[in-house]
């Protein structure tokens, strides 16, 4: 049976084939100001990175903040719902799924099922988030990418205090005045959004095993302040970014 | 005739500026508001005067000036409230009565005093200890003593004939809320929730008398709908017995696959499990009802009762799925009690969701994600 998943995030939309459980094709494409268009865009991608039409899709679900967009789609199912069953598909044994991405992160707690048991959703401040790691490193001028492996070098732990981005920056602003060496503030940030996400799994409970998907678990640096804040071993999936679009896969093929 | 009712509702609950109130006044009739929870109005409907429900500015004042006299942790509701009287929107009061459920409404009281020194301004002490000998002659004398304050702004004796008289007429008013909220909670697919607050809150709005034929009309009409059940989860909600949600946010919940099957909205107008005695000495009746008659509250303390055992009985009574505990923000009594209340829901196996609201907030996407995600959560096994 072949399905597709449209992950129709804040900033970028992820398509997934699943062909007999198994990805056959992905694309991701920024989601821009239409997310319709966007999610075109990375189906037709997706479609022919596996080989296949789109009339040999029998079923599309789609998930994310703009899943009603999609005039194309069967049906929708929530991002919590979505990355429960994407990550159960992928690693059975979790029973806590952490997903930072770039406005919003999410805890998620399952039970053997892969049936979503709690969760808790933080969106309100962006300092949570993929969005904050953007504007910390604009404000280091360093290449977003550079951050997490720059931080790897720090020394020395700095707490940063600000509950919020702009408040961040200004403090970021300071530590530049004072001449902290980047890798100290990079760490610094990473550690800052650690305890947020920290504290919403907590809320949650931790159970383990732990997975951490979304874009922001490409980041090194946020990786090793998440393990040191949780103080266990967390599960990374190789495309921790398109667990969500493989969660809606799962759905279409269940439904 | 029921969209008529219904829009006629909408508009009188989204009218800041109160005008059945004011027409009463033009015609001569006095107006005294009811700050939340529970104000005892047959004291003043039995003055002659109109009770009007005071549940601060919705979403439509902008606060100018209340912001600089409170502080930034305090609840919407008192800050626009007193917002409406800087902007001689409450102009129209003769008085106007608050009790004692927190602290910022203890001193909203005393603000409202000093800064509208031409309207009457009372504030109840309602009993704390439900279990007391004297609990019933205090609860009476501390009627007894607003009653006769009302008396000097009605010019008329508010005798215990025309109090008697009022609790015939407010017990008839609470009935018909009460079937009103049992037809939603046996067949929630011919009444949703919104039509039934509209319509509910329109009565803390104008005349009693007024009121009560068209509840009892619109009953009838919502009786004989025919409507197929939807696939929805059937939820409480607690926690909104003062400052009000937003109508767009019940709507969310509605649409997000939710039959709110019980309430605490507005709570504190139908404060009551049971009538008002009817019989006997009608100030005693009323202090009877408030310590031995009210349902469970955070704004009500009685031990021999635990509020969270209350909440429970609700969830079982209602054959609800699952509880949305819908504080407002820095509400204290309310967020207090949230720790209560979850442990109580937890050690019963009962869903619970979280979903705080501010009476200003206009975007509901968070909460929707949420009680979707809840939902989903509970329909998809």
């Amino acid at each position: 049976m072949i399905t597709a998943g449209i992950d129709c995030g804040a900033k970028n939309v992820r398509a997934v084939i699943l062909m007999d459980g198994r990805v056959a094709g992905k694309a991701s494409v920024p989601a821009g100001m239409d997310a319709a268009s966007g999610a075109e865009k990375a189906f037709d991608a997706a479609l022919k990175e596996a080989g296949i039409a789109r009339t040999d899709v029998s079923k599309i679900v789609s998930t994310g903040a703009g899943k009603n967009e999609p005039r194309f789609t069967n049906d929708v199912v929530t991002e919590v719902g979505a990355d429960a069953r994407g990550i159960h598909q992928l690693y059975p044994e979790v029973r806590t799924v952490i997903d930072v991405g770039a406005e919003e992160g999410r805890a998620i707690r399952l039970d053997a099922r892969g049936k979503v048991v709690d969760f808790a959703i933080n969106e309100k401040c962006a300092a949570g988030a993929g969005a904050f790691t953007e504007a910390m490193a604009r404000a280091l001028e360093v290449p977003l990418e550079e951050l997490g492996a720059l931080s790897l070098a720090s020394t020395q732990a700095i707490p940063m205090n600000a509950q919020c981005t702009v408040f961040a920056e200004s403090e970021v602003v300071s530590l530049v005045h004072r001449k902290t060496p980047k890798p100290d503030m990079a760490r610094a940030i990473h550690d800052a959004i650690a305890d947020r996400i920290a504290s919403m799994a907590r809320r949650v409970g931790i159970e383990e095993k732990v997975a951490l998907i979304g874009g922001v678990s490409r980041n090194v640096g946020f990786v090793k302040s998440l393990r040191d804040e949780l103080g266990i071993e967390i599960i990374l999936h190789t495309d921790p970014e398109f667990v969500g679009a493989i969660g809606a896969a799962v759905v279409a093929t269940d439904q | 005739m029921l969209t008529e009712v219904l829009e006629r509702s909408r508009g009188l609950v989204e009218d800041t500026t109160y005008r059945r109130a004011l027409d009463w006044k033009k015609a001569g009739g006095k107006v005294v508001g009811c700050f939340p929870v529970y104000t005892p109005v047959e004291l003043i409907h039995a003055g002659g005067m109109l009770p009007l429900g005071v549940v601060g500015g919705g979403t439509s004042v902008e606060l100018a000036h209340a912001d600089s006299r409170f502080q930034s942790f305090v609840c919407s509701i008192a800050k626009s409230t007193l917002e409406l009287g800087f902007q001689g929107r409450l102009g129209l009061l003769d008085a106007i009565l608050f009790s004692s459920i927190c602290d910022v409404a203890r001193n909203l009281s005393s603000v409202f005093k000093r800064n509208f020194p031409g309207v009457h301004v009372d504030y109840l002490h309602y009993p704390q200890n439900m279990s007391s000998a004297g609990v019933i002659d205090y609860m009476e004398s501390e009627l007894r003593r607003v009653r006769d304050n009302l008396q000097r702004v009605c010019g008329v004796e508010i005798s215990d004939d025309r109090l008697s008289a009022s609790i015939l007429v407010w017990n008839r008013w609470r009935a018909l809320i009460a079937d009103l909220y049992a037809l939603r909670r046996d067949e929630p697919q011919k009444i949703s929730t919104v039509e039934l607050y509209l319509l509910f809150r329109a009565g803390t709005l104008m005349p009693v008398e007024e009121h009560i034929p068209l509840l009892e009309a619109s009953l009838a009409e919502f009786r004989s709908r025919t409507a197929k059940p939807r696939d929805c989860i059937r939820v409480v909600v607690e926690a909104a017995f003062c400052e009000q949600p937003p109508i767009g946010l019940i709507e969310v919940l509605e649409e997000a696959g939710c039959y709110i099957v019980d309430d605490d909205l507005l709570r504190g107008w139908r404060f009551f499990d049971t009538p008002v005695g009817e019989e006997g000495p009608p100030l005693r009746s009323l202090a009877a009802a408030y310590v031995d008659g009210s349902t469970y509250s955070s704004v009500r303390h009685d031990w021999r009762k635990k509020r969270w055992e209350g909440l429970i009985d609700r969830v079982r009574l209602s054959r609800a799925d699952a509880v949305i505990f819908m504080p407002a923000k820095f509400c204290e009594p309310a967020l207090f009690d949230y720790v209560l209340y979850r442990e109580a829901l937890e050690k019963a196996s009962i869903p619970h969701l979280m979903v705080e609201f501010e009476e200003k907030m206009w975007t509901f996407e968070r909460t929707r994600n949420e009680v979707e995600t809840f939902v989903e959560s509970m329909l998809f096994d």
